[in-house]
Order: structure tokens, then sequence, then C-alpha cells
């Protein structure tokens, strides 16, 4: 029997990738866990259940059937979901859909927590979100079998009911770092941490229990109000459910930025957070769940993993890679230099960088001043062209004589302005330190000309910020200006007069916290800062004074 | 507990752009002068811990951006403020002639109780630039100015050279305090609840901030 599952698993090609996938998590839970198993090596299949059944959408021809399993390897518990192979309903599942949904050996390590929907009417289903926030589409038990899955469950992994919710188990609750946060955070007097629902649960909350009259993202998540389901009520046709799965992609690395500020704060003795330590933060945690002292007593919530919080080395949850290379970046360019594939690029980018070397070439496109379909030839050609135009804006402004400047009030100002933000500009770099800088200078010639290009904006304080890396690595006057025109065609509405782009994007940011990170928002909430102003700087200069360069 | 309690002030800094209101306070709070200091975005704050007649008080100092464009970010910083410090530059004729916007402003924008008698103070500052040569307010064009506003009290700084901003800064936090004690009498409740609720907000804020350091 137990040869004859493994042959199965052996066979299956999802899982095979998966167990690939899933190896460093492996690691991380078996160092974790207590054994329970005396069995070394292989897998055992503890739960199986067939007809388990995801509904992408609305329409009943678009579902997808699969097998469901648990899976204890050594003392880790995972589970898997893989759709049925050329199930007669599922003529229209893409290959891609497939991929889109399978539930590749998650790590119960990986698990906040699992939500139960058994309705007295209709099929039963379960909610299982990731400790990261992701939560997966419902899965529907077309034979029954829920109460089972828990109990199997219960047998390997810590779990307990949710306080706040009956149908809320939570798995291995005691690793989720943001929960200590806040019941730190609450020492001041805050926020009472029972009245906190952990972010996950309330994103898989979301998703059931919002039905199709919410369909904006932007529209502020309903609380959980208990009421009855209606019948024929399905979550899964609320489109939110897939957004809020990507969106709660960010919810991990927007919730680890906030736990590793939160400890930054805490080593750094920073005002009346530090008058809690964190063993009195986690004896008021294990206090709220007494389950979880009976099930493990050994283990005391100690700090997290710190392979686990090396954010440093992460990026969006990834570990950073080597920044692009030359010979790399040859190869997403074809015969005449255009960029084959910008995705590509800009994601191989995103995740580690550009040698410096040739940034120069790579931010010219990815800052929209030559577009990807650009040929080497073609970029050549409008660099010759561009530096003659900047010339000719640039002289509009430096042909202004004294005499007339006394009776233009509005330029002298505008100079006046920029002449003392650009002193005050990356001074501490080599690159402008220094008295008679002449490229402190080259800063102002651009930002004048672009007010003169620009004559509506003008110049906004922030500019020169943004301005300078570019000039750093671009080294050219007129190559310069035009990839920070390119740059403001984006950014330019956070500098209106009127602010409107940046009370949008304030506003965005407000709702995004709100459906990723509830408990962070309440907190705003009840410190009256849900204007989030505190991140005006952060994002009106894109974060270019929260880190080094160069 | 045995805690004495400390009363939070909140003064905002107000100016044009290049007046000095960084590094005035700059120098109050970190007794430093540097070249080098970034046009502010936003707002920063720093706060410092003084006595006053034998009270504890923490005088939180806010900074503001000098752009005019920055204004309508004002409400918000503004709200629940002890006392407003307006700043000009002696050599900046413009500068002063803003006063008046700023003052204006601010009072729109913070709505405190009685406008009429909310303390500001005005700082003229950069006295030490070229010997004085360079000055085009003089200190009786300013002191006009001041009483024209309800005797608004007049110091006239150099943060570069640390002239009178000890003094300044002294003056401010008495007459924050003055503002408190009557603002805490009139209207107990709002102001403690919203104190309470801003403690948060800065202890987030400025643990966040603290990564930009």
């Amino acid at each position: 029997m137990q040869e004859a599952e493994l042959h199965d698993l052996s066979d299956d090609a999802d899982y095979a990738a998966s167990q690939q996938q899933g190896s460093p998590s492996i690691m991380r839970c078996d160092s974790g866990k207590k054994s329970s198993s005396s069995e070394p090596e292989g897998a055992q299949i503890v739960y199986l259940k067939d007809n388990v059944t995801i509904h992408p959408t609305q329409f009943a021809s678009e579902r997808i059937s699969g097998r469901l399993k648990l899976i204890k390897q050594g003392s880790s518990l995972f589970m898997t979901w893989i759709p049925y192979k050329g199930q007669s309903t599922n003529a229209k599942l893409s290959e891609k859909d497939r991929n889109l949904y399978t539930i590749r050996a998650v790590p119960f390590a990986d698990v906040r927590s699992i939500r139960r929907h058994t309705p007295a009417l209709g099929w039963q289903y379960i909610i299982v979100v990731l400790s990261f926030g992701l939560a997966f589409p419902p899965l529907y038990f077309y034979n029954g079998g829920v109460r089972e899955f828990l109990a199997t469950v219960k047998q390997h992994v810590l779990l307990m009911r949710s306080a706040e919710d009956a149908n809320v188990f939570l798995v291995n609750d005691f690793q989720n770092p943001l929960q200590r946060t806040l019941s730190s955070l609450e020492l001041p007097r805050a926020v009472s941490i029972a009245s906190v629902p952990s972010t996950p649960v309330s994103v898989g909350e979301s998703s059931s229990q919002q039905n199709e009259e919410r369909t904006d993202v932007s529209a502020s998540v309903p609380q959980y109000n208990g009421r009855q389901r209606q019948k024929g009520h399905d979550p899964a046709r609320d489109i939110s459910i897939q957004v809020l799965e990507k969106f709660s992609l960010v919810t991990k690395f927007a919730r680890e930025t906030t736990s590793q500020l939160f400890r930054e704060t805490h080593s750094n003795g920073f005002g009346p957070l530090e008058r809690r330590n964190s063993n009195q933060s986690a004896l008021d945690y294990s206090h709220k769940s007494s389950e979880y002292k009976e099930d493990v007593p050994v283990q005391s919530p100690v700090d997290p993993d710190p392979l686990e919080f090396d954010k440093l080395s992460l990026v969006w949850g990834k570990p950073r890679q080597p920044p692009l290379g030359l010979e790399e970046w040859a190869t997403f360019l074809d015969s005449e230099g255009r960029v084959v594939d910008p995705k590509a690029l800009r994601k191989r980018i995103f995740y580690g960088g550009v040698e410096h070397k040739f940034r120069k070439e790579v931010w010219a496109i990815l800052l929209g001043y030559h577009s990807y379909e650009s040929t080497y030839a073609e970029r050549e050609y409008q660099k010759s062209i561009k530096k003659t135009e900047y010339e000719t804006i640039k002289n509009q402004w430096q042909s202004i004589s004294p005499e007339q400047a006394k009776r233009f009030t509005k330029f002298r100002e505008r100079k006046g302005l920029i002449e003392k933000d650009v002193v005050r500009t990356d001074r501490s770099l080599s690159f402008y330190d220094g008295d008679d800088n002449p490229n402190v200078n080259l800063l102002r010639d651009i930002l004048l000309t672009y007010s003169f290009y620009n004559f509506d904006l003008g110049y906004c304080q922030g500019m020169s910020d943004l301005l300078s890396p570019i000039l750093f690595v671009m080294e050219d006057e007129s190559e310069s200006f035009w990839c920070f025109v390119a740059l403001m065609e984006r950014l330019g509405p956070n500098f209106n007069r009127d602010q409107n782009g940046m009370h949008s994007q304030l506003f965005a940011l407000s709702k995004l916290v709100e459906l990723l990170d509830r408990p962070l928002h309440k907190y705003f909430e009840q410190n009256d800062c849900l204007n989030y102003f505190f991140c005006f700087r952060w994002i009106l200069i894109q974060f270019k004074r929260s880190g080094s360069w160069t | 507990m045995s805690m004495r309690r400390r009363t939070l002030l909140k003064v905002i800094v107000l100016g044009d752009s290049g007046v000095g209101k960084t590094s005035l306070m700059n120098q109050y709070v970190h007794m430093k002068f540097t070249q080098q200091y970034k046009a502010t975005i936003g707002a920063d704050f720093v706060t410092k811990e003084l006595q006053i007649d034998d009270r504890d008080v923490t005088l939180q100092i806010w900074d503001t951006a000098g752009q005019e464009r920055f204004q309508s970010l004002g409400v918000a910083f503004y709200r629940g403020a002890d006392c407003c410090v307006l700043v000009y530059d002696v050599n900046v004729m413009k500068s002063f002639d803003s006063l008046d916007n700023w003052h204006e402003e601010f009072l729109k924008q913070a709505n405190p109780t009685d406008p009429r008698t909310f303390p500001f103070i005005l700082l003229g500052n950069k006295i030490d630039v070229d010997g004085g040569n360079t000055r085009v307010v003089s200190e009786k064009k300013a002191k006009d100015w001041c009483a024209s506003k309800e005797n608004i009290p007049y110091f006239e700084t150099s943060a570069k050279e640390d002239i009178n901003v000890d003094a300044a800064f002294h003056c401010i936090a008495k007459t924050a305090l003055a503002n408190e004690r009557e603002q805490d009498m009139k209207q107990y409740g709002f102001i403690k609840q919203w104190r309470f609720g801003y403690d948060h907000y800065l202890v987030l804020h400025f643990s966040l901030h603290s990564r930009d350091l």
C-alpha cells in the first residue's frame, strides 16, 4: 500500500516539481518541530480526498476538481492539491490555469490558518491561509470530509481554534511575528490584542464573506458580521478573491518589513516600545491562547528563525540575484539592440539591479527615454537630436539678461529656489561635494531647463533628489535631462500644485493597508494618521533618501 | 508608578524655503550646524526634553517644508500645535514678505480656538551672513510687524553661530506651556484625547523615520 502511494507520488510531475521547489521550507520546518514519527525518510500519505474542487469563476463549467492530500515527510506535514488531468468538464482548463491553482506541497509550517465552512446547505469548503498572507481559493469538499481533514492536520501539527472565530483554526500560531509586535505595540496603551484579528484570517474572511456587491478592491473590507450565508452564495464568485490573493503577496513583504522595523526599534531603544521586552509580549500572547501551552510545553516563542527573517538578502521574498551583467544584458537584446522581452528584463533587474558600468544604457530605457523597441542606431540618433533640442530649451533661460530678470519675478524665484536646493542635494557624496562643484551646477541647469520645458509644473522640492542619481549615472547633461523628463512623465502629478498625485497615492496606500494588514490599518486609524502623511517623503522622492546609493 | 507627569508641547516651525528652519532646530536640539542639510520634504520633527518652572516638558518641534506648494499638507501637521514659530531670513526680503501669508495660513489650517491669542514667535535668522552687510530687513521693520500681530515676541538669530537660539526656543517653550495650560482648562477632554492618540503616531513615525538615518 505504502509503496503504491510512493510510486503514485513519484509519477506525478507536479509533485516532483514541488518537491524541488519546496526543499528549503522542508529544511526549515524540520528544525522547527518535534518529530512525532519515527519514519526517517520518505513520504507517507496520511489523508487523501477526491473531488475536492475549486471554483475559479461563477460558471460551473470552469470548476476544477482535483485530489487533496496530506503528506507526511519526516516530521513535516505537507498539503497538495493536484487538479485532475483531462477531466471532461475541464475542457476549457488550460495548462496555465492548472499551474495557477495547483497547490504544490505546501508545508504546514507555512500555513497560518484554516477557515472551515460547513453550511447547512451546499458544499463544505475550507480556505487555507498561508503565514505570509496568501489565501488559496476555497477548496470545496464535494464528498465531504472537512472534519476528517482537520482532525488529520491536528494529529501532525499544532492546530487550535481561534479565540475570535470558532470556524478558524490557527496553525503554528506562536510563530507570527506581527502578533508579537502588535502585542508590544499595545504597551503604551493602544490596541487590544484580542480585538486584532490576524491579517491572513481577515483576508480569508474578506474573500469568503464579501459577495457580489463588492468587486472594487478600493472599497473598504467589511467586517465579518457572522450573518448566515445565503443559499446559493458562492464565495468564488467574488472577483476580489483573486485580487486579494495577488495583493496578499505584498502583505508578506509589508508585514516582514513592519516587524523588522519594530525589531530595530526595540534594539535601538527608542521610545516607550522598549519598556517591555519581547519575553513579556510573548507571555501576553501565550496568555491569550491557553491551548497552545498544553500542546507545546517545550517550545517557547523565541526569536524567529534568523534565516527566515534575513530581509536584506531577500527581494520580494526571493533571494537577491547578482546585478545584471554585460553578457546577460546582451541576451535580452536582439541583433539590432531591441529589448526582446521588456517584462523579463524588468523582472530580472527588479531582483538584482544592474552593474554600474552600463546602468547608463539600461536606465535610459527603463526610465522611458528610449523605447524598448529602439535599436542601437535609433538610440544613437535620438541622442544627438535630443542634445540639440536640450540646448534650445536651455537657451531660453540662459538668454535672460540680468535687466530682464529684474522684471521677471517668477524666473528669479524659481531660479532662487532651485539654487537653494541643489546646494542641499547629496552634497556628502564626492560626486557633488566641495565648493563650485560642476555637477551641482549641472543639477541647477537641468532643473531650470526642465522648469522651462514644463513651465506649468515648474520646479518643486524633491525634484533635485530624483535628478541627482540620474545625473550621477548618465554623466551627461542632455541625456540626464531627457531621462528626468521621462521620469517626470510618470511622477509629475506628485509635484502638482494641488498635490493631487500625492493625495491619491496616499489614499491608495491607505486602502491597500486596510485590505492587506488590517491590524496596522486599525492602529493608524486609532492614532489618527489615516492620511498617511508620514509616508509623504517616501513616495514623493521614491524612497530616494531612505537608503544609501553609490 | 512614581513617574512624573511630562507635558508634551507641539511646536510648528514655518517660513520660506531656505531661511534656516531645519538649521535652527538642529542647532537647538543637537547643538550642531552643518552646511549639508537636505531640503525638508513633507515634515520632520525632533524632540527635546527640558524643565520649565519645575515642570518636565517635552518639546516636539515640527520642521516643515518651505515651498508653498506643500502647504496643503499643513492641516495634518499644524493641528494640535501649542505654538507656531515663524522664521525669515534677514537677508531676503521675500522671506519677510511671506510672513503674513504663513501667519494667515497657519491660523486658517490649525484653526485654534482663539486665533487672536494663539502664541506665535518670530525669528529673523542668518544675522551672521557677511557681517550683516547683506541684511535687507531691519530690526525695526520686523518689530513693527510683530507689534501689528498682537505683539509677537521677536528674536534675531544665527543658527550657524548659535546666536540667540537657546533663548528663542526657551521663550517658545514657555509660551507654548502657557498656552497649553489655558487650552487644558478650556477643553480638557478633547485635547487630551487627541494627544493621547498622537503619541502613538509619533512613536511609529519616529521609528520608521529612524530608518532613513
